[in-house]
């Protein structure tokens, strides 16, 4: 078989192993909605009543933050991936993955999608919820598609980061820790629940290289202005920081079980 | 209970018959602490048998383990598995080998079934033939009513015979064991070493184990070699290994007046002292009659005798005995452990 063909059978495959764990028992996916619930309800509908806060195009501050708190559950999801591969070494999980012929860059691959598909369910939750609550979003279908898509990758993006990581710190209760201090900055360090113009001036200066920053840019434009000047840029920064933390996960993860 | 006989196994495209299952040479690891965990050891292990690989804990086998299966890169030497060089072809190596680590390593998350699933598919076997032997490879192991529950509601013994069973569908040429009996009960461990026999008999699988266990030893291995401190203090077959510490001793209980010498055939007089004879010889259930017949020929009255033989106890505590106790209970409390940590 084709080098392509087992990279790409085996990532799906691994994926698929997740997916499967999902199916048999997904309260973990249902609980983490909550968080997002909350976003939207309480804090979105509170700082709803503050008029005079600058947001662009006119929207309202519920339909300003819902890209960003989808971004934020997404990054939230991903970011633990790595504690997920110290669980699976100490398991011996890792162990057997990396005995199988399937090369490590699939793995790597394969559970980043995992993340992604995870990343899917809280967008289709944040959607719903939107409807429910009637937050304005452009609905349009290629739209959507376009911010699953950007969902996806900025989930395989902090899971290849977080299993990087994870290769260095090796153990869980440090990635818990890390998996804090990085979710947290980089959360109040975007535009995802305030313009960036209300910053003070050196926050302003590092936003510009908070990746978040760029997603959540990516899906406002798709969700709400329909103003897509920005969306190439924001892709093609998110597509290099991708590739770039799935190689350095796959150099590194053999480090986990030597 | 029906297994199909392979007739090819899945990857490598090597020639079979008479040829080398692993080949080490000089081999070599350091760790960055400056530790040598192997230091320069050279064994073969033929195609079909079962090699045991024998030590106390840090004797270095589990790293030895890790460089033959491409897990751990080697500080230097060369290992070649079926003539592939594992540095260089690595990808290709392990579509041989199936690998069943110490701790317990099948996913509590998925069933039995999906376990096998996902495993056969990241093997590559053939999604032709996948479903069959994964039934098959259920029913083999006795888990087929069990197959849709999840692993996790599994005992440890099952998890052991699920681990084993992704053997049974992926078909490596070369299965790897590292401690598979610790943290089971004597009942599980009987049925893992009858199905670890099976494999090797239905299949050709070559096998290497690791083990504490020198009874399993003796009864499972062709081969073994026992490694300390980073090296292999020696290597034979079971039977080689204990000749080596000595032959099976007669201890003769007697009343009556003891000979002084006995006959060269019999065996060798260690010692007549206070109506007891000790008599080293090469096979002792057969001399016994024979110096029973030759003492009351002698009108010297038998009242007992008892056969002592070397066991492969004798061999280990003459080859390692640093270190042994202390590893060999630290591994069957992390084994429980991750029994019990996938049965959550």
């Amino acid at each position: 078989m084709s080098y392509p063909r087992r990279l790409i059978g085996s990532a799906f495959t691994i994926a698929e192993m997740e997916a499967r764990k999902i199916r048999h028992d997904s309260t973990e996916l249902w609980m983490r909605t909550v968080q997002p619930a909350l976003w939207l309800l309480i804090f979105g509908e509170v700082f709803n009543n503050i008029r005079n806060l600058p947001i662009p195009g006119g929207f309202s501050y519920v339909q300003y933050i819902a890209p960003g708190v989808l971004a934020q559950s997404v990054l939230f999801v991903a970011i633990f991936y790595g504690i997920t591969i110290v669980w699976e070494r100490d398991v011996g999980l890792l162990t057997k993955l990396l005995s199988t012929p399937s090369p490590r860059l699939a793995i790597v691959v394969g559970k980043a999608l995992a993340a992604g598909v995870r990343g899917i369910f809280q967008g289709v939750m944040i959607f719903a919820l939107a409807l429910i609550i009637g937050v304005n979003l452009r609905f349009d279908p290629l739209d959507v598609a376009g911010v699953f898509l950007v969902v996806v990758l900025f989930a395989m993006c902090f899971a290849s980061l977080s299993m990087t990581l994870a290769s260095f710190l090796k153990t869980r209760d440090r990635m818990m820790g890390i998996g804090q201090a990085i979710t947290i900055p980089l959360f109040f360090g975007s535009n995802a629940i305030y313009p960036i113009s209300l910053m003070p001036g050196w926050l302003q200066a590092v936003s510009r290289f908070n990746p978040l920053t760029y997603v959540v840019d990516a899906m406002r434009s798709m969700l709400l202005t329909g103003d897509y000047t920005g969306l190439p840029l924001d892709i093609a920064a998110l597509l290099v920081s991708t590739a770039i933390f799935v190689a350095c996960a796959s150099v590194m993860l053999k480090r986990l079980i030597e | 209970m029906s297994i199909t006989v392979a007739t090819g196994v899945d990857g490598g495209s090597d020639t079979a018959g008479g040829q080398l299952a692993i080949q080490v040479l000089n081999l070599t690891k350091v760790y960055p602490g400056g530790t040598t965990a192997v230091d320069s050891i050279t064994f073969d292990v033929k195609e079909g048998e079962i090699f045991g690989l024998l030590g106390p804990n840090g004797a270095g086998k589990t790293t030895t383990i890790k460089m033959i299966t491409t897990l751990a890169k080697q500080t230097s030497g060369t290992v070649s598995v079926f003539g592939v060089d594992v540095s260089r072809s690595p990808e290709r190596v392990r579509q041989m080998l199936g690998f069943v680590p110490q701790a317990i390593s099948v996913d509590g998350d998925l069933t039995g079934y999906e376990n096998l699933l996902i495993f056969a598919k990241l093997f590559y076997v053939n999604p032709d033939e996948r479903k069959k032997r994964i039934s098959e490879a259920l029913e083999y192991f006795g888990l087929a009513d069990r197959g849709d529950d999840l692993v996790k509601h599994y005992s440890g013994g099952m998890m052991r015979r699920l681990e084993i069973a992704q053997a049974l569908v992926n078909r490596p040429r070369l299965l790897f064991l590292d401690e598979p009996s610790i943290g089971l009960d004597p009942y599980s461990r009987m049925q893992v070493i009858k199905q670890i026999k099976d494999l090797n008999r239905s299949f050709g699988t070559t096998i290497f184990v690791t083990t504490h266990d020198m009874m399993e030893a003796d009864e499972l291995c062709d081969r073994l070699a026992i490694m300390n401190m980073g090296k292999i203090a020696i290597s034979g077959s079971p039977m080689e290994l204990k000749k080596s510490v000595g032959g099976d001793v007669l201890t003769v209980s007697t009343s009556g007046t003891l000979p002084g010498t006995i006959p060269g055939e019999l065996g060798t007089l260690v010692s007549a002292q206070q109506g007891e004879l000790k008599i080293l010889t090469d096979d002792g259930e057969r001399a016994i009659p024979r110096v029973t017949d030759f003492l009351e020929g002698r009108g010297v009255t038998v009242e007992s005798v008892s056969l002592s033989r070397p066991t492969l106890d004798d061999v280990f505590m003459k080859y390692a005995k640093s270190g042994l106790q202390e590893g060999s209970f630290r591994d069957a409390r992390s084994a429980r452990r991750s029994i019990s940590r996938h049965g959550r």
